[in-house]
């Protein structure tokens, strides 16, 4: 072992380097064409560009040295890192320090040496940039000089590196804290829709019952505070779903007339004195087509209501026209002009932005949240349409957008209005244990006309059914002893009951809807529910044909190409995965609980091959976003989600697996 | 010919194997990096087929090793589940011969395998 120097800052130096992340990194072409360069300018046969830790001499790049790194002590560079300048032997053999080294006398014989530090911004000399020749050489100026360029190039090459990687790391957090907030959001939607769904329930209730005019009027004002409220908390978890990217523009046939006539009967009611409100329908705008029909609800009734909001005379006109129409699709303009106050030119550009308005006393005189709008552009672009206005202040605006819909060959079934009459008398079993709720739900269900028993959880609910007859479950999903999956699964797979059953839920999360038709119940009713949607559901589940489950059919395509026509290895692979999956998955939720990161993604990893093999691509997407967050270790609550539908998916695929 | 499959999920390293048996190649599979970098050092290998994540030691390790320390050009094809390009790069950076993206279509496979093995002679 030879001595060697160690500089001062020894310590700060080693943890400058470590900064950097540099060492034992993949070859990288900016660095190896710097050594390149090196070689050029000097006109020697080897170069390198190397990093000194504790132990060693690390080559990120090197030409004519044949290894990735030498032991620190017979490296020349260590007394490179003790100079702020480069140090150039031009003839080793004349050199006291050097004459006798392994490297001069044997080794990699070097004659010449010129070495550069490399230098931290900070002062710290991380490592070296060498050009090195087995004769004697004296560099000239210009050379002396390339080579501290290329050494101050390679330091900016490094800290560039440095750079993206704490951007990358930035942009993740950001990304988390949008995560966060959307959940969040969501989470707060849920809390307060919960109480909400009692307070406008009741109101409802209340005002069936007699009252006088004083007393109608309250109710009346509670009613619509409670209402607005409501929207004001859609709008929130609206944007948060438009904004996490969960919330999917529809693609089924509608009426378009009758969507158009309905937002108008909806609004006409709130139409002021001295208001005239139109709808015009261009003659050649097609009837039905192929698209999201509450989505465009939500568009009209929101532009419509603010054009109604600010008018206090004049018209609204709401205009539909046929801009384009090819082979399989229209254009259609949707206009909605008003004689109101118009928007400032200044405010014209920002309209659309959350929380703008046109003017600061726009709130305090007319209410809303300054959401509406925003949702409006977002629901537009979603159906990749696009929105404008034009308004001049006091005299009017009018907005307009442009969405191009499919055609469709089917007439939408006409739906029946839901009369109650058509159905009979049922007798239905609530299980719920919210007291508030189970009074309400009785309520709504006798006016209806229907008898209701009530089970305060899952296992009563389960008691009750063995006991008595019901045409029907309404199925809460957060109990106490059992829950609503349990309580389902039980009545599907041990009682053999296949009795309709609704769900009702205050969470509104995506994949939860998903979730209860997995587990075999036959609608979904979210809180707090309208009376006549929990009607509608319940004549749908009982109506629904009972045919063929609608099951997921599972692909062999790519297991029968692996098993070239073998029956026994197809099995065998079957018998595999039945026998690894459901275990796994078990296994990713317990260290998800844990929130053991790691093992979530080796097992997310491993899973994906699996359902590769057997072409489950929803699946396999689930498990790439689980393998993906867990690398980030951090989970949202997405993920939760996405395991809920891994789970659910896996059990019907292992189910279709069984039964072959 | 005789390729080595290195893959730890055992579904689709038994179903890998099985079709390149099908397809006339004797096959030695493993789950562990390690264990088949072993069995590199010891046997006669025309083409190396290796995962990246694996338990002991990853396929780029292997790779690595068989180009730097062994000094062998034996074709060596890369799987893996990455989408990032970067991983692609460093396949090739690395050595390997060719980078496939699961899912494996096996029928891809066999031509990326074939024709590896056909320039070689």
């Amino acid at each position: 072992m030879r001595d060697y120097p160690i500089p001062e800052n020894e310590l700060e130096r080693l943890a400058a380097l470590k900064r950097y992340n540099i060492l034992d990194t993949l070859p990288d072409n900016a660095f190896d064409d710097a050594t390149k360069l090196v070689s050029y300018i000097c006109g020697v046969p080897i170069a390198h560009i190397s990093f000194i830790d504790e132990s060693r001499q690390w080559f990120k790049s090197e030409i004519g040295i044949g290894v990735s790194e030498v032991p620190r002590e017979i490296t020349f560079c260590n007394y490179t890192i003790m100079d702020t300048k480069m140090v150039e032997i031009n003839d080793t053999h004349l050199s006291e320090r050097f004459k006798d080294d392994p490297n001069v006398t044997g080794g990699f014989n070097v004659r010449f040496y010129a070495g550069v530090p490399l230098t931290t911004p900070d002062g710290y000399n991380i490592g070296t940039l060498c050009a090195v020749d087995h004769v004697v050489k004296e560099l000239d100026d210009n050379q002396r000089n390339a080579l501290s360029i290329v050494a101050k190039h390679v330091m900016a090459q490094l800290e560039l590196g440095t750079k993206n990687y704490e951007l990358y790391t930035q942009r993740k957090i950001a990304e988390r804290a949008v995560l966060a907030k959307d959940s969040f959001l969501a989470n707060m939607s849920h809390e307060i829709r919960t109480p909400l769904n009692a307070i406008i329930g009741f109101t409802d209730l209340l005002a069936q019952t007699d009252l006088d005019e004083t007393q109608k009027d309250y109710i009346d004002s509670v009613q619509i505070a409670g209402e607005n409220l409501l929207i004001i908390i859609n709008d929130i978890l609206d944007l948060s779903k438009i904004e996490s990217g969960n919330l999917a523009i529809e693609m089924e046939p509608f009426n378009l007339k009758k969507t158009l006539k309905h937002v108008y009967n909806l609004l006409k009611v709130k139409v002021q004195k001295d208001v005239e409100f139109n709808l015009y329908l261009d003659a050649e705008m097609p009837e039905n087509v192929i698209g999201d029909q509450g989505r465009l609800n939500q568009i009209l009734v929101n532009l419509v209501g603010n054009s109604l909001k600010f008018t206090q005379e004049g018209e609204v006109t709401v205009s539909v026209k046929k801009t384009e129409e090819t082979a399989d699709g229209y254009t259609l303009r949707f206009s909605v002009k008003d004689t109101g106050i118009g928007i400032p030119k200044n405010k014209l550009k920002t309209i659309f932005e959350r929380f703008t308005q046109g003017e600061e006393s726009t709130t305090r005189t007319f209410g809303g949240t300054g959401l509406g709008l925003n949702i409006v552009k977002q629901l537009v672009e979603l159906h990749k349409g696009e929105i404008h206005v034009k308004s001049e202040l006091n005299r009017g605006s009018e907005f307009f957008f442009f969405i191009t819909y499919k055609k469709t060959e089917v007439q939408e079934t006409a739906s029946k209005t839901v009369s109650k009459n058509d159905l009979g008398h049922l007798k239905i079993l609530l299980c719920e244990d919210n007291v508030l709720n189970q009074k309400l739900v009785k309520s709504v269900i006798q006016n209806f006309g229907f008898e209701l028993d009530v089970a305060g959880n899952g296992e009563d609910g389960i008691e009750l059914l063995s006991k008595n007859q019901y045409d029907l479950v309404l199925m809460d999903l957060q109990m106490p002893v059992k829950d609503g999956y349990q309580t389902t699964d039980y009545i599907r797979n041990e009682m053999n009951f296949s009795i309709p059953i609704i769900a009702m839920t205050a969470h509104s999360l995506i994949g939860e809807q998903e979730r209860c038709y997995k587990a075999g119940m036959n609608g979904y009713v979210p809180k707090p529910f309208k009376q006549n949607i929990l009607l509608k559901a319940i004549k749908t589940a009982l109506t629904e044909e009972v045919g063929p489950e609608k099951r997921r059919r599972i692909d062999f395509s790519f297991l029968d190409e692996m098993a070239c026509g073998d029956e026994n290895f197809k099995e065998e692979m079957i018998h595999l995965f039945l026998e690894k999956i459901p275990g796994q998955v078990a296994e990713l939720e317990e260290a998800f609980k844990k929130e053991d990161h790691d093992t979530v993604k080796k097992l997310a990893h491993n899973m994906k091959s699996s359902l590769d093999i057997f072409m489950l691509d929803d699946l396999s997407k689930c498990a790439t976003i689980i393998e993906e967050e867990a690398m980030m270790a951090q989970f949202s609550t997405e993920i939760l989600d996405k395991i809920n539908i891994l789970h659910c998916g896996i059990e019907d695929v292992v189910k279709i697996l069984k039964s072959l | 010919m005789r390729i080595i499959l290195a893959e730890d999920n055992d579904i689709l390293r038994k179903s890998l194997s099985f079709f390149l048996e099908s397809k006339g190649f004797s096959v030695d599979q493993f789950s562990d990096g390690k264990d088949a970098l072993d069995a590199i050092k010891e046997n006669h290998y025309n083409l190396i087929l290796t995962d990246i994540n694996m338990p002991g030691i990853s396929g780029m390790e292997i790779t690595q090793y068989v180009r730097e320390t062994l000094k062998s050009d034996v074709p060596v094809i890369i799987l893996t589940s990455s989408g990032v390009e970067q991983t692609e790069l460093d396949s090739f950076d690395i050595g390997a011969n060719e980078f496939i993206a699961k899912p494996v279509s096996p029928a891809v496979l066999l031509v990326r395998i074939n024709k590896l093995l056909n320039t070689r002679v």
